[in-house]
Order: structure tokens, then sequence, then C-alpha cells
């Protein structure tokens, strides 16, 4: 509904503005206007998808538009998690809310460009139900690997002003290395687990609809390098900690985009719309 | 009425003449009470510490250089000093200039190292002697409560204090940098110098609560151990037990060095990797440089910790340029609350005389408006008294100008018409 998506949008930029006003200032005051708009944004955005689910009959991931609009609502989510856990909200508001407003214009641009396959052909068969799961649990896997990426670029930047002994006026207001480390250990662990169940629905819907398990689609192969990816980074996690894992969180970070990216770009089973 | 301040600090004397013209708490209740006679000096606070010794004052009307003379006659006679040794070194500052001086003494903009926070302390502690004594009256009341709100504003609204500017704090923050919380944390020291000591102290403060003490002779670390509640441990089996610390102090007077790359990485491996901080505060170092290219190790000398500081300092003196148009501001704003304390009594005055002609006027012509109901008697009085504040509206508005603008002629003059007392 296009009402609730404004509305959305709105709360996400004044979400955005706040939070980055509240990081270069240090100001407590600007946070609280942050949250209240977040959580207007959210309340809102969660609405615009609902009501999209019910006019349209379908669930809401289907066309390039929803997707989008679908991963910043999973990045809210996420951030909230992160959020109430480690309460860094500064810094990690700076990276995940601006994108969080683009992502949400981005789907209001592109809302009327929805053209392609009525998904009905698609979405048939025994095992339908299985594409919300399969889909939902990837993009909140997308989500977590986001955070893990905006940790470990925080935890890179602070590890190399350490060693250099020289600090800029950004080092002052990230939270700790400790902190940074856990927040990309959880997400990336979190990610992981989302990503190997949204892994194994795939496989399952896809057997069951076409009988073929594996597609050799550029969106399968780069899923499967990044869950072998961070299959490697949980399972070095000792040898591995700080700056190591660190670059392993923006390099999966960027398999990740690749996949995205690799979908629209490359084509091939995929993609439906 | 006008302020006046007269003192030196540590900008303008040396520590010789201020430590003689200190006053000590008895000193300065006895001092104020003889100083302030509530002709010529009608109140007084005295801020006397290591870096400052002030006599604020407030004094009557055209009188400002008779409480200055009085001011500095009172600091030869109480201190017992003659006049010479110390007149060269005062600064008097009146008015506008004297409350834009205490508000940056209170903000710690005047301070040696801008931004620590005793000073505010040391104003409070001031304006209590002097309230005790009596003589803090109606515009220091509020001048030093304004003090007070300038110095929290400037503390939550700038990072004037947010830095650390001394190595020991330098090394908590930046501890707290890699750590996150200090809570809990494992301190080995090695040597048991001062240096070292004060880190210490200050990280427990900060919450780390294990403290491990190597030392070369074992009964100075089994005395500083004992201190912090830690434990000593044995300076030859050094290497063992440097994997179980989180930070590591050195201050030994080693020539070589202590904690080399090979030491590091095995404690490294016993940590699992957990990042570790290492502070070399020793000359020469006792950590290998090379230590400090390991992954999850941060390695700071003395230099190092030096230059954290010096930048901080740098930052903190941005931040005080920021702190200088909150005082500019609030100076501005206190003018107005001194005009209103200034020109309020005359204005009160004024009105008091209209209304009580109204009032008369209506006594004498009461009579003749025979019966009123209540609501008629009502409304004739506040046609009255209307009229009488519309006519007062432009002379007060008048005086408010003539006052802002320095034309206390004008403000005599209306006074004169009025015949209204001060």
């Amino acid at each position: 509904m296009k009402p609730f998506l404004y509305a959305a949008l709105a709360g996400y930029l004044v979400a955005a503005i706040h939070t980055i006003l509240a990081f270069v200032n240090k100001r407590r005051a600007v946070e609280r206007v942050s949250v209240l708009a977040l959580a207007f944004g959210f309340a809102t955005h969660t609405a615009a998808i609902a009501t999209d689910w019910i006019t349209d009959g379908h669930y809401p991931l289907f066309h390039l538009h929803e997707t989008i609009s679908f991963l910043a609502w999973t990045l809210v989510i996420a951030y909230g998690l992160a959020v109430y856990r480690y309460r860094a909200q500064q810094a990690l508001g700076v990276f995940t809310l601006p994108l969080v407003t683009g992502l949400v214009l981005l789907s209001h641009v592109m809302r009327g460009t929805a053209v392609g396959a009525p998904p009905e052909r698609v979405l048939s068969g025994d095992a339908a139900w299985l594409f919300p799961v399969h889909t939902t649990l990837l993009f909140f896997a997308y989500a977590s690997f986001f955070v893990a990426f905006a940790a470990s670029v925080m935890y890179l930047w602070q590890e190399r002003e350490l060693k250099l002994k020289t600090f800029s006026a950004i080092f002052h207001r990230l939270p700790s290395l400790t902190t940074v480390d856990d927040i990309g250990t959880t997400a990336a662990g979190a990610g992981f687990t989302l990503l190997s169940l949204g892994i194994v629905t795939g496989i399952a819907w896809s057997s069951s609809r076409t009988g073929r398990a594996w597609h050799n689609d550029p969106i399968e192969i780069f899923a499967l390098l990044t869950w072998v990816l961070y299959l490697a980074l949980i399972h070095y996690r000792a040898q591995w900690r700080g700056r190591k894992a660190a670059w392993l969180g923006v390099a999966g970070f960027g398999l990740v985009l690749c996949t995205f990216l690799g979908a629209i770009l490359m084509g091939g089973y995929h993609v439906f719309g | 009425m006008s302020i006046v301040l007269i003192g030196l600090n540590h900008k303008t004397a040396p520590i010789e003449v201020r430590e003689r013209l200190a006053f000590t708490d008895d000193a300065c209740a006895a001092g104020l009470r003889a100083l302030v006679d509530g002709e010529v000096v009608r109140e007084g606070l005295i801020v006397s510490t290591c870096n400052r010794v002030e006599v604020l004052t407030t004094a009557g009307n055209g009188r400002e250089q008779e409480a200055a003379a009085r001011v500095g006659s009172f600091l030869c006679e109480s201190r017992s000093l003659p006049r010479e040794s110390f007149t060269e070194y005062l600064y008097t500052h009146r008015d506008e200039a004297a409350v834009r001086h205490v508000f940056r003494v209170a903000s710690s903009l005047d301070s040696m190292v801008v931004g620590e926070p005793q000073v505010l302390g040391q104003v409070r502690h001031a304006y209590t002697l002097a309230v005790d004594a009596g003589t803090a009256g109606r515009v220091l009341h509020r001048l030093v409560h304004h003090a007070f709100r300038v110095a929290k504003r400037v503390r939550t609204e700038t990072g004037i204090a947010s830095s650390a500017v001394s190595i020991s704090f330098t090394a908590v923050e930046l501890g707290r940098k890699i750590f996150g919380s200090l809570k809990g944390a494992t301190v080995l020291v090695v040597g048991a110098g001062e240096m070292a000591e004060l880190a210490t102290k200050h990280l427990t403060s900060a919450g780390a609560t294990h403290i491990l003490v190597a030392n070369r002779t074992e009964r100075a670390a089994r005395e500083l151990a004992q201190r912090f509640g830690g434990e000593a441990v044995d300076y030859e089996r050094l290497s063992s037990h440097l994997g179980a610390a989180d930070i590591v102090i050195c201050s030994t007077g080693a020539g070589e060095y202590i904690i080399t790359p090979e030491m590091a990485t095995r404690a490294l491996e016993e940590r699992r990797n957990r990042p570790a901080f290492f502070i070399d505060i020793s000359v020469p170092r006792n950590v290998d440089p090379a230590v400090g290219e390991l992954d999850n190790l941060f390695v700071f000398d003395v230099d190092d910790l030096e230059a954290v500081v010096a930048s901080n300092v740098r930052e903190r003196e941005r931040e005080a340029e920021r702190a200088e148009l909150i005082v500019e501001s609030e100076v501005m704003q206190f003018q107005q609350v001194l005009r209103d304390l200034d020109l309020g009594p005359t204005v009160g005055a004024l009105r008091e005389k209209l209304h009580a002609i109204a009032r008369d006027e209506m006594k004498r012509q009461r009579q003749r408006l025979g019966d009123l109901t209540p609501e008629q008697e009502q409304a004739v009085e506040a046609l009255l008294l209307s009229t009488v504040n519309k006519i007062s509206h432009p002379i007060i508005n008048r005086l408010r100008r003539s006052y802002d603008t320095g034309e206390e002629d004008n403000v005599k003059a209306w006074r004169d018409i009025f015949q209204l007392e001060e």
C-alpha cells in the first residue's frame, strides 16, 4: 500500500538523519528521536508489506521491488536485534539506516515497473509453501551478513588506527574492539544458520517442483561459496579472531552482493519475475 | 551596582606569589567578613586554589574604583604582604569582563589543563564559604548559579573533558577501547615503579580486578600486590603468566627487551587470540617493538601514549573554542539578568507609585460615584489600573533601553521625575 510505504520512508529518513546527527555530535537526545522514528517506520513498513500480501495474493517476495523492500525490512529487524543486544545504535545505525532508507526509496521507484510472469505459474505444486520459507530465511541471512559486514568494517578501522596509533574523530565514536568483534561473530553465526536452512529448503522445494536439486545457477554457486566461507570462518574462529575474521566478514558480504547481483544480471533458474 | 573581580592565576603569577597569597578556609571566611562593608564592597567571594586567588565583589554605584582599592589593601593586610610583591601580577575585570571570567573559570576554560573537572568543585566550595560568611548577596547568588549552569552546558555540549590528557588515563581509555569494559580484567604489572602503580590504580578504579605483580626483587612485588589485593608472581617465570593477562604494564629498569615476540606469540596462543594490551612505560623499552606487529596485540610505549595525550589536548583546545561561544552567549544572557536585577526595583517602584496615585484618587472620588454594584466597582478599578499601566509601559521600555545603552543619566532623570528612592 502506497501511503504505508510513504510513511515508512519518512520514518526511516528521519531515523537515519538523527542517527547520523547523534553519531557526529554524541548527543543522546537526538538518539531518542531516531528510535521513535525508526519504530514508526518499521510499523508502517510492516503494514505496507502485509497489505501488499493481502491485496496481491502472493507472498511479497517475488518482484524486484518487493524483494528490495523486504530486504530493507529484514535489515531493520537485524539492526534492532543488534542494538537491543549490544547498545551500539549510533555506529551501527550510521551503516544500516541510510541503506534501509535508500532501499525503501528504490523499492518505491521500481514499483511501477513490476512486470513479468504471474507468480501463480511458479508458485504452484505441492511444495509451494516452501517458497516463502526459503526466501524469508535467506533474506534474514543476508541481513545478518550485512550486520557482520558493518561490524567487520568498524573492527578493521579501529584495529588499523590502534596499530598506527593515530586516531581520527570517528575512532572515538565507535564501540570497542571487543564489542564489534562480538557483534560480527554473533551476526555471522546467525547468518550462517539461516543460510544453511535457506539452502536446504531451497533444495527441497526445487526437487519437489522440477525433480532437480541443483541447477548450476549463478545464485546457487555464490550461495554455496558464501556458505563455505562462513563455515570456515566459524570453524577457525579462535585462530582467525580479530583482523582475519573481520576481513572474511567483508569478503563474505562481497559474495552475498554477488549472489544478489548475480541473480539480476546473469539470469538463470532463480529469476522468476 | 557593578561586579569587580581582582585576582591572579597560574598564567600571570609564579607559584611563589600564588602560595603566599592563598587563603585557607578559615582565613577566607574571616577575610570576607572584614572585606565586605555593605557600602563600598557589598558582596564578596574568594576563590583560592593552587592555581588562582581571586576576589569577586560587587560594588555600590560609581564606587568601583574604591572597591578595587579596598580589595588591594585587603589582600596586603590579610596576607601581611607588601603591596609591590604582588600588584604587578594582578588583573582586574569589571562587569561584563568579570562575568565572562567567572564563567570561564567555572567551565575550566581558564585552567592549566583545559577541561579538568576539579575547578568547578573549588568554585562551589568558595561559594559555600561566602554563603556561610554571609557575604554572598543577590548578585553573587545569581552570578555563581549561572556559572554552574554554564559549566554544565559546556561539559555536556562540548567534548572538552571527553578525552584523557594524562598518560595513565590514556592507558585506561585505550584499554576501554580494546576491551569495552575493564570489569574483571586481569592486569600483569612488571616492575614496581611509581608510574606502574599509578596506571594500575586507574585500571583498578576502572574495574580491573585481578592484579599480578612480577618484580626482580620479590619484596617490592609483594608490597605492590598487597596494595591492590593482587598476587605476586615469579619474575623468572614471567612468560607463563603472560597469557593470563589482558593488560600488561611494563616499567622495569631493565636494559633489554624482557618481552619478546616468541613470548607474546605463546601468550596469544594460550589466550586463544583474545586481544591483549601491552603498556610499556619503561625507558629503555621492555617490550620488543616486533611484538606490536602481532595480530590482536596492541603495544603502546611512552612515546605513543604521549602522542595520544598531545592529540587529546589539541582536541580539547578545539572543543574549548566551541565552549567559548557558549560562554559568550551566556554572558549576554546574564547581562539581561543583571539588568532586571538592577532595574527591577526602579521599575517596581515606578509601578507602585503610579498605582498608589490611582488608588488615592479613587478613594477621594469614590463617594461621588454613589452606590455601585460589585461588578461596576471592579470595572472602575480595572479602568484606572489599566490606564496607569498603559501610561507607564512606554516609560519602562524607555528605561530598559537607556539602561542597555548605558545612558545612566536618563535612568536617573526618570527616577528624579517620579521621585523614586533607589
